[in-house]
């Protein structure tokens, strides 16, 4: 284990920058005045741009299953953690650019969200890059902190801070049971190290202690990223919170909890006895999937506001891409399943980061438009904004040609390639058809109904922008998914 | 390179519409049907056919990871299915010239686009494109229901969506399947239609990929019970949504069974084969049936149009020579028919806006040149002959009457196939009774209703577009010949490679293999002009199980 040193500081650049930039919005918070927010935006989405510049020069520098590892093995840079890392930039980089206009309308304006949403993202891109329980517990609580206090920003509204108790109370359990789950596997492995943990586990893989402490960090990790019967959360935590950090939440937290996921199960529990011996992580996360796809998608038939629709689709998203998962317990299958995985998760995020732009965007003062009802009619009045909220629900159906198509035909492909799981993908497939319906029910009442309260969208360039960026990136990755796939399929974790 | 250009043109004008300000109502229409003119003119230029294999093929990489290639080629078959979409779409738009009024400017944006997907589903030989382009069909046509619908649009359009879906993610399962086996056999990953079509499934699986592909054909024919779907469509749709659905869009249903279901899993194929029949000539004789009880015109059009694609589904299952030709020209001429009385009953909806029969009554006095063109088309409907529908249905029935052969060991229930074609027939006779009972009840009797005194005779506008659809059936009916020489040559070729591969799967294999003359290795094989050799005239003999 090598020690520390300067080649490696520059290894943690992009995380660095974000970190300090967070500081500097804290710092500058003091000074600027109510009319200079504006400016802390610029700032921290300028922060992003160059942190994900570094990161991808890393990226393209970096060997294919190269890794440096720094901190004693604490945290390692590798192709997978920079792709990841580039994702939650990205994501950032939108979600700031959503932000302002939408607090200035409601009234809650703070310099603090900007560095709210940078510390969270470096919560993230730790996660990704962890290596060693420790560091995913910290990069776990960095992100939910900044994330908690998000969600319950908008004071003045009982909703936030409903969905901010909630989300709290519920995440400091799973964080509990993580940490239980993690000192059980310290105890049977004495390791804290994801790579000691894989050694051990090697010689010794049917320890009861073992096996639950596993199952235990599985727990948590479907708290973070709503899988059912562990999505209860998501609902009023998505409700709750302002559209904005919706779109963080649902975007960042989801991928976050994933790339710990892969990396944790893909390294440390790697491990045939484990995964598909008695009570294996395979088994439970195969029923998981099927379950997480079909309530989420059965929840959302029924709903008729929209951020809880949203909410619901994203949990049984988290559904189809643990299919993914799945298929990551055979080896032969784990390089295009995560693969898949990471495609997937790049056109999600986009497109619910996009999602959430235009249901902030239709907000206005005392009136948040969260009803199905008061998107009626909006092709004709918006037509833009219906066109782009249009892609983005035919992106989550899998509707070519959308990014969200290649998402769900790439996961399968690399699922089918093994049949012993055929049936999950005839559940998953069954379950689009059924997710088409509530998709096509806000297309349905944008474009088929006449406009009953005349929509009063918040004028807004960064927003605009925003939401033109993630509808050009689900349709570019529509049409030419083929770099992106190639570039998912080249990031493994570093060995 | 005029394959691409065919189908990409109303696309490109489709953008070209989107710089047009939508105040400039004339000028959209104006463009689009200038471009679906083009496009037609365009299309006639691919009718010089290689004799075997396809034509104007276009082949180039898309997605090289996943070996997804834009592979484009037409031949007999597809090409007169091209042929009529473009056809028709310049009537379409000119027919909703003045039906239209809100929405312009989206309206003709999302016929072009449709038309663009319809002709890239029927010249793709990608099945990766082919599914591509089968989804993006579908949501034009749910905007045109769903927006420039009747009453019950929402409903309708939903039904659509979700029906589709249903067939057509089930078969990106089994094209999934398919193109994983292949690579498995192959280290190559390809969607690309020749080459998968090598591959030889184990029973079982072939016989699922078969339902996926044909439960997707299926509903889109629409094959008793899978219909349902279909009045609620055609009934909200706007005219020329209703024209393009009845007369290219359900062909895809025909199209797909004939391509892709039975040569890609003949075993399979075999053994469903005389289901499908059954389930034809059901669907032939409840549709006829249940039109007759309509009381709303595009309804007993539109349960008509079941009972004419029974004949499709009918001829193709028999797996003749004759029977396929006819089940493909009856495509065409059902086209033609159905989409020109779909026509007739806009022109009636826009004067009167009502589509139920009982409003109207004696127009042969006050629209006369309306009564002709509408004889002609009720005629052409009912399969008389020297007009379309007759050649079509005739050649089925023929073909299918000798089909025995064909079928060996069959479950002891089964009704021979004889008496099914048979009761078929009963379906051309019933098919005389609902459309005359139309025709009388519209043109014939006392002109009692005071709305109907004064209606306008057909306008030039009017006459102009129906001029040619009438042509066209009075071609399909009097010279088959000129379709049939690309046809038959194609559906021999099929044929063949149906029998071939038949040979090679009619024994029970433990995993997939590829088939024996098939190519070992992919890169070695031309894909474009794999031919099977066949003695021009000489009509392939039905597959037997003795072979």
């Amino acid at each position: 284990m090598k020690t520390f040193d300067a080649t490696q500081v520059a290894a943690l650049a992009p995380l660095a920058i974000i970190i300090i930039a967070g500081l500097a919005v804290l710092l500058l918070e003091a000074f600027a005045g109510s009319k200079n927010r504006r400016f802390l935006m610029g700032f921290s989405v300028v922060a992003c741009l160059i942190a994900f510049g570094v990161q991808y020069t890393a990226f393209v520098d970096l060997p294919v299953h190269a890794t440096s590892s720094i901190f004693s093995g604490s945290l390692s840079t590798d192709r997978f953690s920079g792709i990841f890392g580039m994702l939650f930039l990205a994501n950032a980089a939108l979600v700031c650019l959503l932000a302002p206009d939408f607090l200035k309308e409601h009234g809650f304006e703070f310099g603090e969200f900007y560095a709210l949403v940078l510390f969270g993202t470096a919560g993230m891109m730790i996660m990704a890059s962890a290596t060693d329980f420790l560091t995913v517990f910290i990069g776990i609580e960095t992100m939910s902190l900044a994330v908690y206090v998000l969600t319950g920003s908008w004071r003045k509204n009982a909703k936030s801070s409903e969905g901010a108790m909630k989300y709290f109370l519920v995440g400091s359990f799973a964080t509990a049971v993580l940490l239980y789950g993690m000192a059980l596997v310290y105890g049977a492995t004495q390791a804290t190290n994801l790579a000691e943990i894989a050694r051990a586990v090697a010689h010794n893989s049917n320890s009861p202690i073992l096996i639950i402490g596993m199952l235990l960090i599985l727990v948590a990790i479907f708290f973070k990223i709503a899988a059912v019967p562990f999505h209860m959360w998501a609902p009023d935590a998505y409700e709750g919170a302002p559209s904005p950090v919706t779109a963080f939440m649902a975007a960042g937290v989801k991928a976050a909890g994933f790339a710990t996921l892969l990396r944790v199960f893909g390294t440390a529990f790697n491990n045939s006895d484990l995964a598909f011996g008695a009570s294996g992580w395979a088994q439970i996360i195969a029923i998981v999937a099927a379950l997480t796809m079909t309530v989420g998608n059965l929840a959302a038939l029924r709903q008729e506001n929209i951020k809880r629709m949203l909410a619901y689709s994203s949990v049984s998203h988290a559904g189809y891409l643990l299919i993914g998962v799945v298929a990551m317990a055979t080896p032969e299958l784990a390089d295009h399943a995560r693969g898949a995985i990471v495609f997937y998760l790049v056109t999600y995020t986009f497109s619910i980061v996009g999602a959430f732009g235009v249901v902030s965007w239709i907000s206005s003062k005392n009136d948040e438009r969260l009803q199905l009802d008061g998107w009626a009619g909006l092709g004709s009045r918006h037509p833009a904004a219906a066109l782009a909220m249009t892609i983005f629900m035919l992106s989550f159906a899998g509707i070519p040609p959308t990014g969200g198509f290649f998402g769900k035909f790439y996961l399968f492909r690399a699922v089918l390639e093994k049949t012993d799981l055929t049936w999950l993908v005839v559940v998953a497939v069954i379950n689009s058809m059924v997710a088409t319906y509530y998709y096509l029910r806000v297309v349905t009442a944008m474009y088929f109904r006449e406009v009953g309260r005349e929509p009063r969208p918040i004028v807004s360039a960064p927003m605009t922008a925003a939401i033109a960026i993630a509808c050009l990136v689900t349709l570019g990755l529509g049409l030419l998914p083929g770099w992106l796939l190639t570039a998912a399929q080249n990031a493994p974790i570093g060995r | 390179m005029l394959l691409i250009l065919t189908t990409f043109l109303p696309l490109a004008g489709a953008l070209l519409l989107l710089m047009i300000p939508k105040e400039e109502v004339g000028l959209l229409k104006g463009t689009a049907f200038t471009i679906s003119t083009l496009t037609f003119i365009v299309s006639l230029f691919l009718l010089g056919l290689e004799p075997t294999g396809f034509s104007h093929v276009v082949d180039v990489p898309w997605v090289e990871p996943l070996g997804m290639r834009f592979h484009l080629g037409i031949d007999g078959i597809s090409l007169w299915l091209i042929l009529l979409t473009t056809f028709l779409m310049p009537i379409v738009i000119a027919s909703s010239w003045f039906s239209i009024d809100k929405k312009v400017r989206e309206f003709v944006i999302a016929l072009l686009v449709l038309e663009t997907g319809m002709l890239g589903t029927f010249a793709a030989l990608d099945l990766f494109f082919f599914y591509i382009f089968w989804e993006v069909m579908l949501i034009p046509m749910y905007l045109l229901i769903g927006i420039w619908g009747g009453e019950r649009r929402l409903y309708a359009s939903i039904k659509f969506v979700l029906y589709t879906m249903v067939g057509s993610l089930l078969m990106i399962v089994a094209i999934l399947y398919l193109y994983v086996q292949n690579h498995a056999l192959t280290q190559v990953w390809t969607f690309d239609y020749d080459t998968l079509r090598q591959v030889v499934l184990p029973h079982g699986p072939q016989l699922l990929c078969f339902l996926a592909f044909a439960l997707a054909f299926c509903i889109k024919v629409p094959l008793f019970p899978f219909h349902t779907w279909l009045p609620d469509a055609h009934v909200e749709a706007p005219t020329a949504g209703s024209v393009i659905l009845a007369s290219v869009m359900l062909k895809f249903g025909g199209y797909g069974l004939l391509r892709f279901a039975f040569p890609m899993f003949p075993w399979a194929a075999g053994v469903v084969a005389p289901y499908l029949s059954i389930l034809a000539v059901i669907g032939i004789l409840y549709g006829s049936l249940v039109a007759f009880a309509q009381t709303d015109m595009k309804k007993l059009i539109a349960y008509s149009s079941v009972a004419h694609l029974g004949f499709v589904v009918l001829g193709i299952s028999m797996w003749t020579q004759k029977s396929i030709d006819g089940a493909v020209y009856q495509m065409l001429a059902h086209g033609i028919t159905t989409g020109g009385l779909f026509l007739c009953v806009g022109i009636l909806y826009v004067r009167r806006h009502t589509r139920r029969i009982d409003e109207y009554g004696g127009l042969a006095g006050v629209m006369p040149k309306f009564l002709g063109a509408f004889l002609i088309l009720t005629m052409a409907s009912i399969g008389l002959p020297l007009l379309s529908g007759f050649i079509g249905e005739f050649l089925i029935l023929l073909g299918s009457f000798g089909a025995y052969a064909t079928w060996v060991d069959l479950p002891i229930f089964f009704p021979h196939p004889k008496l099914l074609v048979g009761m078929a027939t009963i379906g051309v006779i019933l098919a005389a009774v609902y459309m005359l009972f139309l025709f009388q009840k519209l043109m014939f009797g006392p002109n009692d209703n005071p709305k109907n005194k004064s209606l306008l005779d057909l306008t030039p506008r009017e006459i102009a577009y129906l001029v040619p659809v009438i042509l066209m059936a009075f071609w399909l009916g009097c010279y088959p010949t000129t379709f049939l020489s690309g046809i038959d040559p194609a559906v021999s070729q099929t044929m063949a490679q149906f029998k071939t591969k038949w040979g090679q799967s009619n024994e029970e294999v433990s995993t997939a293999r590829l088939m024996a003359s098939g190519p070992q290795d992919p890169d070695a094989a031309d894909r474009n002009v794999k031919t099977i050799e066949i003695a021009p005239g000489v009509m392939a003999p039905a597959p037997t199980q003795a072979e």
